[in-house]
């Protein structure tokens, strides 16, 4: 048997191995279609595309955000549709992955002829798709929530999540007010990280704290023992995380068993279940803001934000058995203002007349909050829409 | 000098994670002279069983066990389905067949476990160990046990049983191996099963510290790969140098130069090596295998 054992063959073999990784991500890509019932229906149906992060460190969000899109698709249609026309979502996962982000946003645009894109669901894919967005002239409401993507201005893309500029300083006075001085910052070098940590090292100073570590690590990690360890001789004393992936639980678990007992502060990236169930008793005490729905009674019964939230909580537990999460929030708020704007532009869903629809939402009520859109503001979320949690006994409770 | 510490005890818990990957490198390329691509994948399907039985309800021990003897099964069957039909072909022909095998793997993976992220409970509970100033995990003294353990089993098994030594005769002449009734495709088959059951133990045992999901099989994959190549393929001992030295440089790296060059410094000193010995650090001359 021939055996081959020079420095060149395991250097293909190793190039062939990282191909190979490439070839396998983009095998995992899917796409998948919703709603368009042929029951009831006069006409085409409306076809939008949803890009979401189905697999990798976004996983847990995308899964949410594809449930609340089946659940209000299978809702609007149900009741007739749009004007009369069904709703088709075709969804497509990026593997939160820019390039395939980009990839699938082409896939919707060229080949299903979308007349909008829901998503991404991470800040890197929503901004990466931005150029194909631009040629197209289709508009995007993202559902990621970095600062950049209504922050770095286009009139063709929207945000329904609470963006950065408005959680990184609302988390950072509470860890002001509970005489924070010294904190260390650890953030991911993803698209969310890095616009997190631009506003903390903007902001801190202004809230009488200094940054005394500053420390990032790639979305995919598995070991943080660097960093800790800096932090932990860092001399600080609370540590604010930033990062939305899967790595948020296993960073607070370390964290935990190298004895760094530092109080903790995270935003919209804990917001989600996974992260109290996958670092357990690590967790408890972590303290993160993001937006009132988490909690609908945080409204107080009889407001309109109550009842719009409550209603979708009480439908999604039915279809699902778990209670919606703030990425399910954030998608519920995509297609609606979508099918809020479809039918303000009469059923025009050519490209401008449904940009020009979707920048005139006013006062719709959605899981956000009350989204009111202008030329200048294509968010239009602010700080009276948050509330601050705590991590106990495994779940959140809202605290001051 | 405790976060020295605290580096190097992070560079050896993960090089040892790199080391039992590698070990099942070595052990495919004894056997059958060709790089199993889909080592990766028997190590997120170790760590993916055991919380599968876990949350079965099955004790922590059985569950760990069962998980290790199936993906060894699954090891057994993949070479019976997949490697055995052209067993005496070209080793780059079974490594194009461990590519597909690979993906096929991970995308099973992804319709029975789903795209989350899950947990295992840790092997002992307890606060980590205090040692000036650093902490050791207990999770990591389990690594760096199972790690021991397999290496000196793996040894012993080749040095001192007639199976191992039926296995280095496969590995260094086929035919001559068959001619004194050596069942040679059963040794190959025996090798898949152990390179995968080694794969499912460093995934049992990296879980509790990460979690586990279905996509995590590629990059500990080209981890354990790397490992091997700069140890020297083929020989347990240098594979585990391997892995450890690869965790050693990636640590180092995280920690006085910057976190997010780690794989990157870790694979120019690889290549740098390689140039300079192809057989790898520890490697011999080729010629004795295993």
């Amino acid at each position: 048997m021939a055996r081959l054992g020079t420095a060149r063959w395991c250097v293909t073999v190793l190039l062939l191995l990282v191909l190979s990784i490439a070839l396998v991500g983009c095998s995992s890509a899917s796409s998948s279609s919703t709603g368009s019932g042929s029951s009831g229906s006069s006409g085409s149906p409306i076809k939008v595309g949803a890009i979401l992060s189905l697999t990798g460190p976004y996983a847990a969000l995308g899964a949410s955000e594809k449930n609340a899109l089946e659940l209000e698709v299978k809702r609007i249609n149900d009741a007739g549709g749009l004007g009369g026309s069904q709703i088709e979502v075709i969804i497509e996962d990026d593997a939160t992955d820019e390039a395939k982000a980009v990839a699938a946003a082409t896939k919707l645009i060229e080949q299903d002829k979308v007349v909008a894109i829901l998503g991404a669901t991470g800040t890197g894919q929503s901004m990466a798709v931005r150029t194909v967005i631009n040629r197209a002239g289709v508009p995007q409401i993202s559902m990621a929530g970095g600062n950049a993507i209504t922050g770095t201005f286009d009139p063709l893309v929207f945000q329904t999540p609470w963006p950065n500029s408005i959680i990184v300083p609302f988390v950072l006075k509470k860890m002001a007010t509970d005489g924070h001085t010294k904190i260390a910052v650890l953030s991911d070098s993803s698209g969310y990280g890095k616009d997190g940590l631009a506003i903390i090292t903007a902001d801190a100073p202004k809230n009488g704290m200094t940054i005394v570590a500053n420390e990032v690590f790639k979305p995919g990690d598995t070991d943080y023992s660097a960093q800790l360890t800096k932090v932990k001789n860092s001399g600080a004393d609370a540590i604010l995380l930033w990062t939305a992936g899967k790595e948020g639980a296993a960073i607070v678990k370390q964290a935990e068993s190298l004895g760094l007992k530092l109080p903790m502060y995270g935003g919209s990236g804990q917001a989600k279940i996974e992260f109290p169930k996958g670092a357990g008793t690590a967790a408890e005490g972590f303290v993160f803001g993001t937006g009132k729905s988490l909690v609908p009674a945080n409204w107080g019964a009889g407001t309109d934000e109550f009842k719009v939230v409550d209603d979708f909580a009480t439908r999604y537990q039915a279809a699902y058995g778990a209670a919606p999460d703030i990425f399910a929030g954030h998608a519920f708020d995509a297609l609606n203002i979508f099918a809020d704007s479809v039918k303000r532009s009469g059923g025009d869903t050519s490209a401008a007349k449904l940009r020009d629809a979707i920048e005139q939402t006013s006062g719709l009520v959605g899981f956000g909050g009350k989204f009111t859109f202008s030329s200048s503001d294509h968010n239009g979320l602010a700080e009276k829409d948050l509330s601050l949690y705590k991590i106990v006994n495994g779940t959140w409770v809202p605290i001051q | 000098m405790s976060a020295l510490l605290q580096f190097l005890i992070a560079g050896l818990k993960n090089g040892a994670i790199y080391s039992l990957v590698a070990l099942g490198f070595t052990i495919v390329y004894a056997a059958t002279g060709a790089i199993n691509f889909a080592q990766g994948e028997f190590f997120m399907l170790g760590g993916m069983l055991g919380v599968l039985l876990v949350n079965l309800g099955l004790p922590l021990p059985i569950a760990l066990l069962l998980a290790v003897v199936g993906t060894a099964a699954i090891g057994a069957l993949f070479e019976v389905l997949a490697i055995r039909p052209i067993a005496d072909g070209d080793p780059l022909r079974i490594i194009m067949v461990t590519i597909g095998g690979s993906v096929l793997l991970r995308q099973i993976a992804l319709h029975i476990f789903g795209p989350d992220e899950v947990p295992l409970p840790p092997f002992t509970q307890g606060t980590s160990i205090k040692v000036l100033g650093a902490a050791i995990e207990l999770q990591t003294v389990w690594i760096w046990v199972l790690t021991a353990i397999a290496m000196v089993g793996l040894f012993l098994l080749y040095r001192r049983t007639a199976f191992g030594r039926a296995m280095r005769a496969t590995a260094i002449n086929r035919e001559a191996a068959r001619l004194v009734g050596i069942d040679t495709r059963f040794m190959v088959t025996a090798s898949f099963a152990l390179a995968a059951g080694l794969g499912a133990v460093a995934g049992l045992a990296v879980a509790p510290l990460t979690q586990t999901a279905f996509d995590v099989g590629a990059g500990i994959g080209v981890k354990g790969f790397s490992a091997a190549i700069l140890g020297g393929l083929g020989n347990p001992v240098a594979a585990v140098g391997g892995g450890l030295i690869l965790g050693m440089m990636e640590s180092l790296t995280a920690g006085y130069i910057n976190p997010l060059y780690k794989d990157a410094v870790a694979l120019v000193v690889l290549l740098a090596v390689l140039f300079v010995r192809p057989q790898g650090l520890f490697g011999g001359s080729g010629r004795e295998k295993v």
